[in-house]
């Protein structure tokens, strides 16, 4: 049995249409119209035990609605989900005391109290067994270095401390699975790193189940083993991380130290099957599918016209390819 | 529903804990309480220069019936002050869903974080005021009558707790619930005199549909020692049906909520 099944989800919205100006929003106030949006359209997919999931896509997407609906925030319009045998929004307590959830900046902490009250109380609200909750808390402290903060107000955190004591605050009480939502938006590196570290460590020892919603890559490229990608309210993929790349990755970027240039390289090759994206005295960067092309044809391409001196090959990131998603440069079958 | 009232003070506690570290807040509460009951008890002596009587009760008689809903409002505020803050504070601002993901029913995480910089300094004047005038009222004052006091106090809290909690649902839908729940709220006011000078209708309103007199005249009858009014004994039973129906109203508020989003 998986841990998160969900079949055939789909939300739909009310959305109210406003004319503009003054005279639209009375006419609104009188004889308000609506329609429909469909946030969520028709997505399935199971993750088991364990694993940790990048959900990714643009803002608007849908992800914050799918998050909501597996966390029971939200009722689904139609379709089931499932999270360990429960359904979410029916019983929603009982859901609750499985998962954990971090959404942006919004604080499950007490503002004005110390962190280390606002353990306390969740240790009370979950209850958590003393000696759960006093290993954990050891151990967070450890990794995520609380330390210093556990005494202190949280609103005289900075964010990346606060971020650092709400990951904590989120795992407490051995959640099953795991919801973060945009944890790491406005972190610096270090912090970033930390919680990442974190993350992993906590699920090569709990087999927490993570689901992870995030516009930072890199996140994703040193979290997940598997990603799921929506647009538009529609999953366009579902699968290890590694496929991903393999399947829409098919771009490489060689980029030539050059010299005694003798043509613009740009005007000249525009017929080819490659593309050159940037190009000085000193520089050419040439960006080709690798299906086509192979490394040599581009340099043989390239010496016509220059001397090549020195080369430097790169594989798309993660981030560039789902640039080329989001602009349509690359067909994905649905 | 122990476990519920027992994380109910728990937060209550930390929000206690939070005021005390806003001292300044604190004394400002307390002080500009005391001034604005200050006023409204001179009006009342005011009233009492041209009369002797207001449907047949004194000046001491109305300022006990005065403070014991005092009493009552100042419990309501220490216990159920955040029913003003669900539209502007909790969704406004997004945290109701952090709310609604802990293990325990929502009402209890909101109503717990209850802050009221007035109550404390409001339970001392009303006491005050209470002990003062059946001293002057030549009652004794006994453990008995104490106990009741306390007991009163706290069901009378938990009425107008309860009324508030009820339309305190409008915050879902609407950031300025905090007005709706303060209109209500004032309607207590009529509970502050005798129900005798009312017509049938205000008399209706305040014993019947929203019971405030239960949280002043009928437990101020009971230590006035006027009459044997069987009524009061009802009080625990009518609180309680207030938040057996404040329940139900926010458990179908929430599912509602939760499928149309926000």
């Amino acid at each position: 049995m998986a841990m998160i099944e969900v079949k055939n989800l789909v939300k739909t919205y009310k959305i109210s249409e406003k004319e503009h100006g003054m005279i639209g929003y009375v006419k609104h106030l009188f004889h308000p119209k609506y329609k429909e949006l469909t946030a969520v359209n028709d997505i399935s997919f199971s993750i088991q035990e364990g694993e940790l999931v990048g959900y990714i896509g643009e803002n608007g997407a849908g992800k914050s609605t799918t998050i909501k609906m597996l966390t029971g925030l939200l009722t689904p319009t139609s379709g089931e989900v499932i999270v360990n045998r429960i359904v979410p929004n029916e019983k929603r307590l009982e859901n609750n005391r499985q998962i954990g959830a971090v959404f942006g900046q919004k604080t499950q902490l007490w503002w004005d109290l110390p962190v280390i009250e606002s353990f306390a109380l969740i240790k009370k609200l979950y209850d958590i067994p003393t000696r759960e909750y006093e290993a954990n808390l050891k151990k967070f402290t450890e990794i995520l270095d609380l330390e210093e903060l556990l005494e202190k107000q949280v609103k005289s955190l900075s964010l990346g401390q606060k971020m650092r004591c709400e990951i904590a605050a989120t795992f407490l009480h051995n959640p099953k699975v795991v919801y973060l939502d945009e944890p790491t938006i406005g972190l610096d590196i270090l912090v970033k790193e930390k919680i990442r570290k974190f993350i992993k460590d906590i699920n090569q020892e709990k087999k927490t189940t993570v689901i992870l919603t995030t516009h930072d890559l890199k996140d994703i490229e040193e979290v997940c083993d598997r990603i799921i990608l929506i647009d538009k309210g529609k999953m366009i993929y579902d699968g290890p991380k590694e496929a991903f790349k393999n399947q829409y990755g098919k771009h490489i970027v060689a980029e030539f130290v050059i010299q005694n240039k003798m043509k613009n390289i740009t005007l000249e090759t525009s017929d080819e099957d490659f593309e050159v994206i940037e190009e000085s005295e000193k520089n050419v960067k040439v960006k080709f599918n690798h299906d086509k092309l192979t490394i040599m044809d581009i340099v043989k391409s390239i010496s016509n016209y220059c001397e090549i001196l020195d080369m430097h090959i790169q594989e798309e990131g993660l981030e560039e390819i789902l640039k080329e998603i989001y602009r349509g440069d690359v067909i994905y079958d649905t | 529903m122990v476990r519920n009232l027992k994380l109910y003070g728990a937060f209550l506690i930390a929000s206690l804990k939070k005021m005390m570290l806003y001292r300044i807040d604190c004394l400002v509460g307390m002080f500009s309480q005391v001034a604005f009951q200050v006023i409204e008890l001179v009006f009342i002596w005011i009233v009492f220069q041209n009369t002797e009587t207001i449907a047949g009760w004194n000046f001491e008689q109305l300022l006990l019936l005065y403070g014991v809903m005092m009493l009552s409002v100042s419990v309501t505020e220490l216990l159920f002050d955040a029913t003003y803050d669900i539209g502007r504070k909790l969704i406004r601002k997004g945290k109701f869903d952090t709310t609604l993901l802990r293990p325990v029913h929502p009402l209890v995480s909101i109503l717990g974080d209850s802050e009221s910089y007035t109550a404390l300094g409001y339970i001392v004047i009303s006491l005050i005021l209470i002990v003062a005038m059946l001293i002057r009222l030549h009652i004794a004052v006994t453990f008995l009558l104490v106990m009741k006091i306390v007991y009163f106090g706290i069901l009378g809290g938990f009425i107008i707790g309860g009324i508030q909690t009820i339309f305190s649902v409008a915050g879902l839908w609407s950031y300025k619930s905090n007005e709706i729940v303060w209109s209500v709220f004032q309607l207590h006011k009529l509970a502050q005199y005798p129900i005798g000078i009312y017509n049938r209708f205000i008399k209706l309103l305040i014993s019947g549909i929203l019971p405030f007199a239960f949280a002043s005249y009928y437990p101020t009858l009971d230590y006035l020692g006027q009459q044997q009014n069987y009524l009061i004994l009802l009080t625990p039973c009518i609180a309680l049906l207030i938040w057996m129906i404040a329940i139900k109203i926010w458990n179908w508020a929430l599912k509602k909520y939760r499928s149309t989003g926000n």
